[in-house]
């Protein structure tokens, strides 16, 4: 259990936000290298089975990015892999560590509306739910069709529809459920919680990657 | 305790219940049993005021449900809490990250302390034998194991009704056997039970009195279980048993016939 280093969920969701910002505005292959590295490292306190979760997930994206982009200018596709890459994996990190209830608590606590923090859930615990059933429906697929066979890609334009009819009812009934064990779109707040020493380097790392970023662009200028 | 009265419903113009009146008094075991499509999942919907009725009404302990008053938050929190609902399919009922999260979300709703939260879950989680799914997230359970943590989910807010949609569907034999005697010792500590089932032989198990809905929506009986499982040309009527149906002796032995050939 790494319960006894957990971050505050509040800092934990600002920093995360603010560093996937910083990252995707930089033009500085120095200030993405060492976001990389930093990235790394934090994974590297998780758990093994949560970094070959995490990895498996951003390793197939930043491949998948990097063939994209393989065409153009070999400078800008290394450099957008990476950004890919960190990305996800900063975001991935995220609900591993954190709980989900809390993020919404977090959420809560920067007065973010109920009902954005509602359309934010739903979409987020329905993409895991749609992502199973997409991947029913593609075997289901691959079983009715044997070999080679053009009418597969038509098929694949039908799951597609199917997905959107089945998304918008499942929807609905995920939200009856809630309705029903007592939740009336309203988000709890998070309990009070002390910051830590965790907490306070977790703050000083951040705030030293923001002052990194304005650093190097002012030296590249 | 529930009172529907004359109470008729439908879809955007697609009839689901037709005229339906039923009473159901605390503690009681109650089955609702129909063809495909007939309004089971539509009226148990009702019962838990995620629709309410076009025409008639629905009492639930002397008090009208309707959607202005499921409005009231406090109101509706309450009534929640006293009623349960086990969905058809557990898939759109589970939506958080672990089995304890999941179970802990009905009692967080109610503003429980995190202390008294983790008593109730740990309790359920031993009770329902789910002690080794704690920290596993709900979507790669198998069929069964989502259906036990759905179920898991509502008593964790000790309702006092407790609403299945065809629990007992997709259960391999010996988890459906565990599930029935589970229901019957539930009902027996005094929760009132609303089962909809096609399962003849277990129906007699979990219920006393039986429902039987019709092609048409409205209600074609609403009887003794033991007695309408003696009465074949009912349940043929109600798509229940083939023509081939039969019962040895009288005695409640039910047997069924493959007909693939
Ligand atoms: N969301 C919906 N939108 C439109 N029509 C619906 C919807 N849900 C159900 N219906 C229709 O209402 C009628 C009653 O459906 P209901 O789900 O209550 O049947 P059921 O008795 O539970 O059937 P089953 O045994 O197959 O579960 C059916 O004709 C069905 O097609
Ligand atoms: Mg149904």
């Amino acid at each position: 259990m790494n319960q006894k280093y957990q971050i505050h969920p509040v800092l934990k969701v600002i920093f995360t936000f603010s560093l996937v910002i910083l990252l995707s505005f930089s033009h500085n292959f120095a200030f993405v290298m060492t976001i990389l590295v930093y990235t790394l490292f934090s994974l590297s306190l998780m758990k093994g089975n949560q970094i070959l979760a995490i990895l498996k997930i951003s390793l197939w994206v930043s491949l998948f990015t990097f063939i994209i982009l393989l065409p153009s200018n070999k400078y800008s596709s290394v450099m957008i892999t990476v950004k890919v890459f960190t990305t996800v994996t900063t975001i991935n990190m995220l609900p591993h560590s954190t709980k989900w209830s809390s993020i919404t608590g977090a959420f809560k606590f920067f007065n973010i509306p109920d009902i954005f923090i509602l359309v934010l859930d739903i979409a987020i615990k329905y993409i895991v739910m749609l992502g199973n059933h997409a991947l029913q429906l593609i075997w289901a697929l691959k079983l009715r069709s044997i070999g080679k066979n053009r009418d597969k890609y038509q098929s694949l334009s039908g799951i597609a529809g199917n997905l959107f009819i089945k998304s918008v009812e499942m929807s609905k009934e995920m939200y009856s459920a809630m309705e029903c064990r007592g939740f009336n779109g309203k988000y709890i707040t998070l309990e009070k919680k002390r910051l830590s020493m965790v907490d306070l380097l977790y703050m000083l790392i951040h705030i030293g990657i923001v002052i990194l970023f304005f650093y190097i662009g002012k030296i590249v200028e | 305790m529930i009172e529907i009265n004359d109470v008729s419903y439908s879809y955007l113009g697609i009839r689901a219940l037709s005229h339906i009146s039923i009473k159901i008094e605390a503690g009681e075991a109650v089955a609702i049993m129909g063809p495909n499509g007939s309004g089971k999942s539509t009226l148990l919907k009702l019962i838990n005021g995620l629709i309410f009725p076009d025409t008639g009404c629905y009492r639930f302990q002397g008090q009208e449900i309707t959607e202005n008053q499921l409005q009231d938050p406090i109101f509706a929190k309450k009534f929640h809490q006293k009623i349960g609902f086990v969905f058809q399919n557990s898939d759109t009922q589970l939506f958080c990250a672990d089995v304890y999260d999941e179970i802990a979300f009905g009692p967080r709703q109610m503003g429980l302390s995190e202390s008294e939260i983790g008593k109730r879950v740990n309790d359920l989680l031993e009770l329902m034998q789910l002690d080794a799914f704690h920290h596993r997230s709900p979507y790669h359970l198998s069929g069964g194991e989502k259906r036990k943590v759905a179920i898991a989910c509502v008593l964790s807010m000790n309702p006092e009704v407790l609403v299945l949609d065809e629990p007992i569907n997709e259960l391999d034999p010996r988890t459906q056997r565990w599930l029935v005697d589970f229901l019957i010792r539930l009902n027996k500590s005094g929760k009132t039970l609303i089962t909809s089932t096609h399962n003849l032989e277990l129906v007699p198990e979990i219920s006393t009195r039986s429902i039987l809905f019709d092609e048409n929506h409205g209600i074609l009986a609403d009887m003794q279980t033991q007695k309408m499982l003696l009465n074949t040309d009912l349940l043929i009527k109600a798509n229940l048993v083939d023509e081939y149906y039969h019962i040895h002796d009288g005695e409640d032995h039910v047997h069924f016939h493959d007909h693939i050939f």
